[in-house]
């Protein structure tokens, strides 16, 4: 019984001290808030064009797999910030933190590993 | 028989000139500027043998230009005297006449033209004089003396000051009452090379690498006593307007860049450390160098940081290798950096001259009236620290390049072409739920890089710098202000470069649970040099 116990206690501790992410259940499209739907199959997309700190984002994939998220800037395209992820097939809702930005306009950009474009957006950090 | 009448022509032409008396009018003093007083006499010329007992004369100035001050009656001992002034009207002579002839158009006046002798006209007063004597006036006699004062014509409407002074009419009688015909001396009374008044609408063009951020400098200029007479900003096209500036004045202008720019750490970068280094080696100092490696003269001033007089030397190179480590050299220094600008300014096609073996920056500029060009200046604007002019203004003036001689004595480090080459820059969440920015390169011969990463401090702590730049490299790393670190690498000797690979991996700790990094690092000061000073500008994909 005390080896039960011991069993027991063990996977509960085990469970606690697990990554939650590893628990997310896949996100289904009830989910997904209507501002950050995506009707094709690929795309990204921002809840709010105009940002201040921080924005939810959503980033729907073709397939399981790396990619690119690039923030250039609205003129010149100059890249000026970059970010891997490593992410399932489908939507993904992450997030944009503009607070070390500019005040200015943006474009985000959604690649694949190898920089080809699969969708973007523009922006605003006011 | 054809002779004979083109000299009676001539005969009576010549009677009919001298039997004319005239009214004379012309300045007593030469006015040169504006404000000055201008004294006009009004007189009386015996052409034709009568005697001028009454002589009366009516003439405009024009109120635009003069302004009526006082006047002075000549009329000689006993005679009568008056004055009428009107201001608003302006005389319109009789058509198809001779206007200067003086007592048609005053018949015309008095008999023909009833209330269209005079048409209202805002910009211009009428004057009417008359004297009258017992006696017969002398040859020469003044009537009146007056005095205006000389006005700005900007704003006026008017180019020029000509014929502001017009006689109109005279009347010349003798004691029976009989006309005594009369001409005037000249059309009108024009003034030339009246200097002053207000320049108008003066533009400052700022010249500087720095095209992004005009609205970030000031000007000021100063009168001849050093008395500050305008101030201001730059607009986004890089210009200033100017008014209240005044026509044949010298003044000074000068540039300056706000210490509050939120660039001022991206100023002054590896690519000018490696030409000041250089210019050390090189052992080059001064506009008499013989040795230098600078393409111009004005970058002694920008490299000299520790400010001993234009001299370049190792204490300058160190002194920027320190503040970009960030460590404290515990001197003061001039370079640009964050809170601190040195600047240097002057006229763009002089800036950086050179003579009797200084560099100059001249700042004076007079605007002249009979010349637009005078009323525009390009102000040129250069930083301490900014050898390379990644913010500063290139000279363009002949004496401010270095010799021939010296650029071929040897290599030129200070030349400004730069060329390309691609990085990547990433950011990540590894397996530990770190950060990690990679810097990675496959960019070959460059003895020195810098990245100046921005990051949002709320979110992510800095934890380490991992270089792995090749064993002989001088890295360093330092948090430039809060959210803003410097890391990079230089070899003083221009022989080691940097490694290819992953040279720089920066490491954070999350300050709260995120799922991504997306805008949390970006990237500002992206460059490298190589050993032939040549700078590399990173491109990301």
């Amino acid at each position: 019984m005390k080896k039960l116990l011991l069993i027991l206690l063990t996977f509960t501790i085990l469970i606690g001290c697990a990554k939650d992410d590893e628990f997310l259940e896949p996100i289904t499209n009830e989910e997904i808030p209507q501002s950050l739907q995506i009707k094709e199959l690929i795309g990204i997309k921002l809840e709010n064009t105009i940002v201040t700190d921080r924005v939810a984002m959503n980033v729907k994939l073709p397939l399981d797999g790396k990619y690119r998220i690039k923030i250039r800037h609205g003129i010149n395209n100059e890249l000026i910030s970059q970010e891997m992820i490593e992410a399932e097939e489908g939507d993904n809702l992450l997030r944009v933190y503009v607070a070390s930005l500019d005040k200015s306009g943006y474009m985000i950009q959604l690649t694949d590993e190898f920089h080809n474009v699969l969708g973007n957006q523009s922006f605003v950090v006011n | 028989m054809k002779k004979i009448l083109l000299l009676l022509v001539s005969v009576m032409f010549t009677l009919s000139s001298y039997g004319q008396s005239s009214i004379d009018y012309s300045p007593v003093n030469t006015v040169t500027q504006v404000g000055d007083t201008l004294i006009m006499k009004f007189q009386y010329f015996k052409g034709d043998g009568n005697d001028l007992t009454l002589g009366q004369l009516d003439f405009e100035y024009n109120n635009k230009l003069l302004s009526y001050v006082s006047h002075e009656s000549q009329a000689p001992t006993g005679a009568s005297f008056a004055r009428n002034n009107w201001t608003g009207y302006k005389f319109v002579p009789k058509a198809d006449s001779d206007e200067d002839d003086m007592d048609v158009q005053y018949t015309w006046w008095k008999d023909e033209a009833g209330a269209n002798s005079y048409e209202t006209g805002a910009d211009w007063s009428v004057e009417r004089v008359t004297i009258q004597s017992a006696s017969a006036l002398e040859n020469g006699q003044e009537f009146i003396k007056y005095s205006f004062k000389v006005k700005d014509k900007f704003g006026s409407g008017y180019s020029n000051y000509n014929d502001i002074i017009k006689v109109n009419w005279a009347n010349y009688q003798e004691s029976d009452g009989t006309q005594i015909q009369t001409t005037r001396s000249k059309d009108g009374q024009d003034l030339s090379g009246i200097e002053g008044g207000n320049a108008g609408n003066f533009v400052i063009n700022l010249k500087t690498a720095n095209t992004d951020n005009y609205t970030d400098y000031s000007y000021t200029v100063k009168n001849g006593v050093g008395e500050s007479v305008a101030t201001g900003t730059f607009d986004e096209s890089g210009q200033a307007s100017i008014s209240d500036l005044e026509n044949n004045v010298t003044y000074t202008a000068e540039a300056n860049l706000t210490e509050a720019a939120s660039y001022l750490d991206e100023v002054v970068t590896v690519s000018d450390l490696a030409l000041v280094f250089a210019e050390a080696i090189g052992a080059g100092s001064g506009p008499s160098g013989g040795s230098t490696t600078f393409d111009y003269f004005v970058q002694d001033i920008m490299a000299d940081v520790v400010g001993d007089g234009g001299v370049v030397d190792f204490q300058d190179s160190y002194e920027i290798l320190a503040y970009l480590q960030g460590v404290d050299s515990s001197n003061t220094n001039l370079i640009t950096q964050d809170g601190q600008t040195e600047d240097y300014s002057g006229i763009a096609s002089t800036y950086g001259a050179v003579a009797n073996d200084v560099v100059t920056f001249a700042k004076s500029f007079t605007p002249i009236d009979s010349d637009a060009s005078s009323k525009t200046i390009d102000l040129a604007h250069g930083l301490v620290g900014d050898v390379n002019f990644s913010h500063s203004y290139t000279p363009v003036v002949e004496s401010g390049g270095k010799s021939t001689s010296a650029r071929q004595s040897s290599a030129r480090y200070s030349k400004r072409d730069s060329e390309d080459a691609n990085i990547d820059l990433i950011s990540e969440i590894n397996d530990e739920g770190q950060v990690v920015f990679s810097i990675n390169s496959d960019v070959e011969g460059m003895v020195g890089s810098q990245f100046n990463i921005v990051y949002d401090p709320n979110v992510l702590s800095l934890e380490n710098v991992i270089f792995d730049t090749g064993n002989t490299m001088t890295n360093f790393s330092n948090i430039v202000q809060n959210g803003i670190v410097r890391v990079g690498s230089f070899d003083q000797n221009f022989e080691s470069t940097v490694k290819e690979g992953t040279p720089y991996k920066l490491i954070f700790t999350p300050l709260e649970t995120i799922e991504n990094t997306s805008g949390l690092i970006s990237f500002r000061v992206k460059e490298g040099v190589k050993a032939d000073g040549t700078k590399i500008n990173f491109i990301i994909q």
